[in-house]
């Protein structure tokens, strides 16, 4: 290690504990120095440090050395004394604030902990450190436990202008005047004195030189007459110009009095002790130094002053010497006399065994002593005072060996007499002796912990002490590089005193800093402890400069509270001090985050809008990222040739526009034509770009999602050529919203979209600049091509062109299947040119159908009814027109400039579900554009069809008439809450004539079918195809009943026309899309309004008789369509609904060639207190084929077996199943239908008393054969247990063909076998009480 | 007195990868900040020692004010600090080796299982409800 004087404590402590000098001083002193702007001890400081003095010097023990370095202390009386605390507090407090003021302007901070570490040491230490440490320590000096602190020699200064010089001398030294710590005892008041006669020249210019010179004369001549001196000048060989000089001028006099002056001082104190200095000889004080010896002690000079303007060459010389003779001669030898003595007499009293017994002996007798908080009381003559006196002489003379010896010996006497603080005191002080000496670090470090702990236990009065030592240890362990140890010790000195304490946290931060290898994160955190404690001290500009130098340590990691802690209190700082600025980009680091709790997120953002409204201005940020922008979510809706009707029409996927405008637009060799012909007209670089036209909005989503809970509003804003759009919106936390802005061009050109520009809470506007993500960015329109980010957010604007905006009005959103209405498309032309050749392509034409022109203002629905003469307009002449879904408008139909086209559709729901129509409209204009030619209106909506009425029709022969059919319809109400009304049944063509078999008031008396009701109806349908080539008899049409009409009957009503538009369009629509190629026979039956109750339909427990298939082939669709009557249903329409329901090719192949009926009582009357109750049952059986087949007959009287497909379908449709939403198909498969129609409606009817049920008695099987076309009956048998109400269909019908002869009937051989569940046959039991 | 601490797992590069809050602690606002600092703090001793000693359980590395802090370093030198008992570091460590096993975790990635969220929990509870001393 280097010499531990040269080290950085080594340097403090050879300038902080070295000798003290009072100087007393006159008024008229004080008032000559302040001439130079120095005060007398200001002007002698610069000359009390010497480097090397070189002084000869012997220890105690009589070993001689040299002393090199040696300083004094000069302090006024009046300072020695215990600083005021207060006082010393509020000096550190102006240093700090100096230093924090200084520091916070010419800071710049490294923004990587790398540059950190790349400085050099003695950068990255603030230099203030060392300046504020020593201050801090010389807040503690005069004390009364230490005694290097104590004046060692007294100097007083006397002015050659004071009256009576040597008297004032002596009133100088008035005990009542001198320091406290020389009056109270605590130390000897007989100090060494120096006395000093100061000549100002300003007061009368006089030499030096002549001056001593004529003194010594004057003692030697003791002649006190102005002659003698005269002579004695003339004599020493003076010229006698200058004598006459000085004799002839009035001076003369002062000479003289100086003279008589300093040989009455001599008298009176003493030949050596006394001087004389004649300074500020400079007469007109223009004198400049170049470097100012003064500078470093008077640190609140002005630049401007002129320090020691007075003061020549010369003088500085005399004060010079002065001070080293001073040192040399005077104190230094007085110091090491004083050494001797106190050495002699310690050695006397304490070295020796039996002196140290002695003391032990005599200091455990003291143990009784009263014990005071700081021990017992030593006087400056106590033995122990004077080793303490002797160990601090020893250690300013350098003599750290015996100093170290001395404070061993006291630091046990004051540990026995419990002196804690004295005790700390020597403790210290042995810790830096041993640091002088360089050896044992152990005890060195020892002392000072020890020192340390000991003032810490004395609590508020040990507590400063404690710092200094603390300090002085730290600065130990920083020499010997024991950084880390250094500082926990900073760390410890902090108490109560918060700035201190921040200063010393610094520190501690840099050690750890400096520390090998670097403790960053300590660095860290003691920054911001240290930060912190400079905030609660109000030094703001402090605790910024900690926060910020902290930020490269937290940089980049994600403990996220911490980054979150330091940015959001650097903001509030800069805040505090104004500088708005800087606190907002602070405050943005903290706002992104989404860990944070609610309350945290509240107060950040709160205070962030505090600080930028108290900025007073709107701020610009980039990096606002609150609300949350989700750049992927981008999306630019813009239009070329395709433009939209509605926002939903954008959203829908280009692919399914373009299929559906596939064959509508021109071809691709047309398209490909045209992009050629844009690249000629447009700049090569732009080829790329896409197409605006300008007037129309180009719209781009955002999605913001919001982290915090504030109100944000974006905006746009507007100059000549652009329209852009504003949207206010505000967001609760965690919410995310889209939001559409628009831009509207308004020339030719060239738009880029840039980015999105929002202000949060009216106050600071974010920019998010949407080319910096280009990864994510979304054109949902681009063109095929497949584009650079850039250009997509590009747009080539040309000039405008028309733009179709299309409406179809009262489209509704929800409606009941089956609803059949008309509706009105309008297309309004906004521009200035015409539009011409449209087309249309709608994709469902299932449910939307483009009807004549003349339709537009015709009677709903007397439209479509009967008209007597008009019987088959227009129904085929649209077959053309809906080929492929493709409407051709007329070609005189044109949209002219600024007027409007309404057009008539046919609206049918055909189906219940979720149902998205598409339409697009294609359109041309002429001569408007070279580049586009055409454009496309595209249109969307969403329907929701809800189930009406399911409807089912079987069909069976007649066995005796082939012509004739039985039609049976079922038809279950699936509404909640609606009652339809029963129009009429209506077959399509000319060939059927069709007839009810009951009347419909049987089946339902009101004519109208009430929510979830079902009920069933039958009718006879006529081939009149058959009949006339068999009958031979054609009948009019006009009697013809291919209509039935179910309603009141006495209504005058007239039928709706099944084959004419829309009705007949829709059915073919129904028949292409339920998958019938070419209709063998066409039946459309129209529904009508049915009601029956459910105790009605169970009292009407029916039968269904198969009739011989003939074998000829009928196919049958059935559509089923309802209506509301006025005011019915929500619609806001008054005009009634008429809802179709169409079926398509139902036949009676689907049957099997067996059929059979079981006949029987259907209700059955019994007393069952009689054994049983047996009810006997016929089942005819019919084979209708042309096949000898076998039928086997199995009856289970187990009801879990053999009714399970019942049960599942139960089960599945829970009874408010009406009410549900799922699409039955209710094409084709009639008979499931028919059979869930009423299995669901019988367990409502059945009483739980059924469920025992009852049993087939008499066989369980039985099989028989069947010749071709036969019929065979069979009993059966079955006992009933208790009253109910049975279903007997629980038997299976197993049948097997035999084909006859195999050439024949090839379909037949097909189905050589198959399996017929029973049917329900509903047997009413009911007890019969009254029979006895 | 309250009974709180806090326990965070870091992954070998200092990124926390795991935190917890746990004990019945009312936790303070305004010093929430505060075990993260003094556990980031902890991390350059931990980086002493970690290599310096075999011991996988360091107690008392470091001090703040009257909150200790103890390390357990695993075996791929992801440091989970907290104080506690050699137990609650061990039933830890083997919940954390399971989480280590689940293919879809990245390691070093921040752990967000409720599952391990739960578990710590109740651990801590087990050992540190009977203490009276916030620590981190």
């Amino acid at each position: 290690m280097a010499d531990p004087a040269s080290t950085p404590l080594g340097k403090m402590l050879l300038e902080e504990i070295t000798p003290v000098v009072m100087v007393l001083c006159t008024p008229y002193v004080e008032e000559s120095c302040l001439k130079n702007g120095l005060s007398l001890i200001q002007l002698l400081s610069p000359f009390c440090d010497f480097t090397n003095i070189d002084v000869p010097v012997r220890t105690a023990s009589d070993q001689p050395y040299r002393l090199r370095k040696f300083k004094l202390r000069l302090f006024y009386s009046s300072d020695i004394r215990q600083p005021n605390l207060e006082v010393a507090k509020e000096r550190l407090k102006k240093v700090i604030t100096h230093v924090g003021e200084k520091n916070f302007l010419e800071s710049s901070d490294p923004s990587q902990v790398n540059n950190l570490l790349s400085r050099p040491e003695s950068e990255m230490l603030p230099s203030w450190f060392q300046f504020f440490n020593k201050e801090l320590v010389r807040t503690l000096s005069f004390s009364d436990h230490e005694a290097f602190d104590h004046p060692v020699a007294c100097l007083l200064v006397v002015s050659s202008k004071d009256d009576e010089p040597v008297n004032r001398f002596v009133d100088l030294f008035n005990t009542n005047k001198l320091p406290s710590l020389l009056n109270d005892g605590a130390m000897d008041p007989k100090i060494m004195k120096h006395y000093l006669l100061l000549h100002d020249n300003q007061d009368g210019p006089f030499n030096k030189l002549t001056l001593v010179e004529a003194g010594e004369a004057q003692f030697q001549a003791n002649l006190v007459s102005i002659h003698a001196i005269q002579d004695f000048l003339i004599c020493s060989a003076w010229s006698r110009d200058s004598v006459d000089n000085i004799i002839n001028k009035k001076e003369a006099k002062d000479l003289y009095r100086a003279t008589k002056l300093l040989a009455d001082m001599r008298n009176a104190f003493g030949q050596n002790d006394c001087q004389i200095i004649c300074f500020n000889s400079s007469q007109d004080g223009k004198i400049h130094h170049q470097d100012n010896p003064w500078a470093p002690f008077k640190s609140d000079a002005l630049p401007t002053e002129n320090l020691g303007c007075f003061l020549n060459l010369d003088d500085l010389n005399e004060i010079k010497d002065f001070m080293q003779e001073l040192s040399s001669k005077h104190i230094i030898p007085y110091m090491e006399q004083k050494i001797r003595v106190l050495n002699q007499q310690v050695s006397a009293t304490r070295k020796g065994f039996r002196n140290q017994i002695k003391n032990l002996w005599w200091r455990k007798g003291k143990e009784d002593t009263i014990d005071t908080p700081n021990g017992p009381v030593y006087t400056f003559n106590s033995i122990e005072s004077q080793i303490r006196i002797l160990g601090d002489y020893a250690f300013m003379l350098g003599d750290y060996e015996l100093a170290l010896s001395n404070y061993r010996l006291i630091s046990t006497d004051y540990k026995l007499d419990k002196a804690w603080k004295r005790y700390a005191g020597v403790q210290e002080m042995m810790g830096l002796t041993y640091f002088l000496l360089d050896q044992s670090r152990k005890d060195a470090e020892y002392c000072m912990e020890n020192a340390f702990n000991t003032y810490l236990k004395l609590g508020s009065a040990g507590r400063r002490n404690a710092t200094r030592c603390g300090l002085w240890w730290a600065e130990m362990l920083k020499t010997r590089d024991q950084l880390k140890e250094a500082a926990t010790v900073y760390f410890r000195i902090c108490g109560e005193d918060t700035l201190h304490s921040a200063v010393m946290l610094e520190q501690a931060s840099f050690c750890y800093l400096l520390s090998k290898p670097p403790m960053l994160h300590k660095y860290g955190f003691h920054l911001v402890l240290s930060g912190d404690h400079y905030k609660k001290c109000d030094q703001i500009k402090h605790a910024i400069r900690t926060y910020r130098s902290a930020i490269p340590v937290y940089k980049g990691t994600t403990w996220s509270l911490i980054k979150d802690h330091v940015h959001f209190h650097i903001g509030q700082w800069y805040a505090l001090l104004g500088m708005y600025d800087v606190a907002v980009t602070h405050m943005l680091e903290v706002l992104a985050s989404t860990h944070q709790s609610k309350t945290t997120q509240e107060l950040f953002l709160r205070d962030f809008l505090q600080i930028v409204q108290k900025t007073g201005k709107t701020f610009e940020v980039l990096k606002l990222q609150l609300p949350v922008i989700n750049i992927s979510s981008l999306k630019v809706i813009f239009e070329d040739q395709r433009t939209n009707a509605s926002a939903a029409a954008a959203s829908v996927k280009e692919s399914l526009w373009r299929s559906l405008e596939e064959d509508m637009i021109p071809s691709s060799t047309a398209r490909s034509n045209w992009l050629e012909l844009q690249s000629k007209i447009m700049p090569r670089k732009y080829k790329e770009s896409n197409i605006c036209v300008a007037g129309d909005a180009n719209s781009s989503n955002n999605e913001v999602q919001n982290n915090e809970d504030r109100t944000s509003t974006s905006s746009g804003d507007i100059n000549s050529c652009l329209i852009l759009s504003e949207v206010d919106f505000s967001l609760e936390g965690g919410e995310t919203t889209v939001v559409q802005l628009t831009v509207t061009p308004r020339i030719e050109g060239i738009l880029k979209i840039v980015g999105v520009k929002w202000k949060l809470s009216s106050a600071v506007v974010g920019l998010c600049n949407f080319e910096f993500n280009p990864v994510n960015k979304k054109v949902v329109r681009g063109r095929r091509k497949q584009h650079s980010p850039c250009s997509d957010l590009k747009f080539l604007v040309i000039k405008s062109l028309p733009r179709l905006e299309g409406f179809i009005h009262s489209l509704p959103e929800k409606t009941y299947a089956g609803d059949l209405r008309p509706l009105v498309l309008e297309l309004s032309n906004q521009s200035k040119f015409p539009v011409k050749n449209l087309k249309m392509k709608i994709s469902n034409p299932r449910f939307l159908y483009a009807g004549n022109q003349k339709e537009l203002n015709a009677d709903f629905p007397a439209c479509l009814k009967k008209k007597m003469n008009v019987e088959k307009s227009g129904r085929h002449a649209n077959v053309n027109k809906t080929l492929q879904n493709l409407y051709h408008f007329p070609e005189d139909i044109s949209v002219q400039e600024e007027t409007s086209l309404s057009w008539p559709l046919w609206f049918h729901a055909a189906v219940p579900g979720n149902i998205p129509l598409y339409i697009t409209i294609y359109y041309e204009m002429e001569g408007v554009s070279s580049i586009m030619k055409y454009r496309t209106l595209r249109m969307h909506y969403n329907l929701q069809v809800l189930p009406s009425l399911d409807v089912s029709f079987q069909l069976s022969t007649r066995p005796s008439r082939s012509q004739e059919f039985l039609l049976r319809m079922d038809v279950v109400n699936k509404t909640s809450s609606e009652c339809f009304q029963v129009h009429q049944l209506s077959s399509v063509g000319q060939q059927w004539e069709i007839s009810l078999l009951q009347p419909v008031d049987s089946i339902l008396p009101s004519q109208s079918s009430f929510a979830g009701q079902s009920f069933s109806c039958f009718f006879m349908l006529k081939d009149r195809r058959r009949s006339s080539t068999s009958e031979d008899s054609i009948p009019s049409l006009s009697h013809i009943q291919s209509d039935v009409r179910l309603g009141p009957q006495d209504n005058s009503e007239a039928f709706f026309d099944v084959s004419s538009s829309p009705l007949a369009d829709f059915h073919d629509c129904e028949r292409s899309s339920q998958g019938m190629s070419s209709q063998v026979v066409n039946f459309l039956a129209l529904t009508f309004f049915i009601c029956i109750t459910i105790n009605q339909n169970l009292a009407h427990a029916f039968a269904f008789i198969f009739f011989l298939y003939q074998g000829c082939e009928y196919k049958v669709d059935f559509v089923f369509i309802t209506q509301l009557p006025k005011g019915n249903s929500d619609s806001s329409s008054n005009t009634p609904l008429v809802f179709s329901h169409h079926a398509c090719d139902c036949s009676p192949s689907s049957m099997s060639p067996i059929s059979w009926l079981v006949d029987g009582p259907r209700t059955i009357q019994h007393n069952f207190s009689a054994p049983l109750c047996e009810v006997n049952l016929k089942m005819t059986i019919t084979n209708s084929s042309d096949a000898i087949a076998s039928v086997h007959i199995n009856t289970f009287d187990s009801p879990s077996s053999n009714n399970k497909p019942i049960d599942d379908a139960t089960t599945s449709q829970p009874p408010e199943h009406q009410s549900g939403w799922s699409e039955i198909p209710i094409v084709n498969d009639t008979k499931i239908i028919t059979t869930e129609a009423l299995t669901t409606r019988v367990p409502k009817s059945l009483s739980l008393e059924s469920v025992p049920q009852f049993i087939w008695s008499g066989t369980s099987s039985t099989k028989l054969v069947l010749q071709p076309r036969s019929t065979a009956e069979i009993p059966l048998q079955i006992c009933v247990f208790t009253p109910g109400i049975y279903d007997l269909s629980n038997y299976v019908l197993n049948w097997n063909l035999t084909p006859v002869n195999d050439g024949e009937n090839q379909g037949e051989a097909n189905k050589s076998s198959g399996v017929c569940q029973g049917y329900p046959y509903y047997l009413s039991v009911l007890e019969s009480n009254f029979k006895d | 007195m309250t009974t709180a601490a806090c326990f965070i797992i870091a992954s070998r590069s200092d990124i926390p990868i795991y935190e917890a809050e746990v004990g019945s602690a009312a936790k303070r606002e305004d010093a929430a900040q505060l075990p993260q600092f003094i556990l980031q703090a902890a991390l350059d001793i931990v980086q002493d020692l970690a290599w310096t000693t075999s011991a996988m359980i360091l107690k008392t590395i470091d001090k703040f004010n009257d909150l200790v802090v103890s390390v357990y370093v695993t075996d791929d030198h992801i440091l989970n600090i907290d104080d506690g008992i050699k137990s609650f570091f061990q039933e830890v460590h083997e919940l954390y080796i399971k989480s280590l096993l689940n293919p879809l975790y990245l390691p070093g990635s921040r752990i967000t299982s409720s599952h391990f969220d739960t578990k710590v929990g109740a651990l801590a509870r087990n050992f540190f409800c009977s203490r009276t001393q916030y620590r981190a």
